[in-house]
């Protein structure tokens, strides 16, 4: 099964989007802030695809996809910003770090669904 | 503003700080989240439960050149179809009420930072905390909008 990194602060938004992803048949690892992740990256888990928030201690979404995109296998991974922020200059900004996807919270279990299934189908 | 005043509702400030995050720390729905979790994955499981004992019947039917029962297999069908669009409304709900609530306390977070910023601790006296300074802690396009509207409607 593919797996899906999910990075979010909030715990109740990393169980939800586990329950969601593993409901569709996908492995899911999580991380509380952008640090988290990166060590989750360089302990050599190699996620399909990772979804990000952007507002994190420690390392915020964007400073995780910028040192994600400097690891090798990570390199081209689809990042996708998921995040309350719909501003077009954190999108700018989250773009220029490397993010292929931006989608806004409340954000529908489909449309969620959609976009990871695009990137990564389950079988 | 008298020296006395600043300092009265700068303790104001600080006291609301507390208030507001005591109040976030309330707002853990953890527990309901997990059970309407549970309450999905329960359902999936009794979904596929009823599709085995289902195909049991049909094997045994066949073994013992019998039918399977007409009324309860179109009951079995409609309770999968009735168990998948509830646990889809659940999946859903919780999906949505996460990202809401998540939303809620990162707005309390706002407050509380921006209180604390213009309480005693904070801040030395003869300083201010600007509407700027407040807007720069925002996480969302919807704080900024509603930002902007109470400026204008203060006509500021």
């Amino acid at each position: 099964m593919p797996t899906i990194l999910v990075l979010d602060d909030s715990a109740t938004m990393v169980m939800s989007l586990s329950h969601i992803l593993k409901g569709a048949g996908y492995d899911v690892e999580t991380g509380m802030n952008g640090r988290e992740g990166i060590t989750k990256l360089t302990d050599g888990i190699k996620p399909a695809v990772i979804l990000t928030d952007l507002n994190m201690p420690e390392l915020d979404g964007i400073g995780f996809i910028k040192e994600a995109r400097k690891i090798a296998s990570t390199r081209f991974t689809p990042i996708i910003v998921l995040t309350t922020e719909s501003g077009g200059r954190k999108r700018d900004e989250a773009r220029a770090a490397g993010a292929s996807g931006w989608l806004t919270k409340p954000a529908e279990p489909n449309q969620l669904l959609s976009v990871v299934k695009q990137l990564c189908p389950t079988r | 503003m008298g020296e006395t005043a600043e300092a009265n509702e700068r303790i104001v400030c600080a006291i609301l700080a507390e208030q507001v995050a005591a109040l976030r720390e309330r707002m853990d729905s953890t527990a309901t989240f997990e059970l309407l979790w549970r309450t999905s994955a329960l359902l999936s499981w009794l979904s596929g439960l009823l599709g085995d004992v289902s195909a049991q019947s049909a094997h045994a039917a066949s073994v013992n050149a019998s039918h399977p029962n007409p009324v309860l297999e179109r009951e079995r069908e409609e309770a999968i179809t009735e168990i998948a669009e509830i646990r889809r409304a659940l999946d859903d709900l919780a999906f949505l009420q996460a990202q809401r609530h998540d939303f809620a306390k990162q707005i309390a977070d706002c407050v509380v930072i921006a209180l604390e910023r213009m309480a005693v601790a904070e801040m030395p006296a003869g300083t201010s905390f600007s509407s700027a300074d407040l807007a720069a802690l925002y996480v969302s396009a919807d704080q900024r909008k509603l930002h902007d509207d109470v400026i204008h409607r203060l006509g500021l």
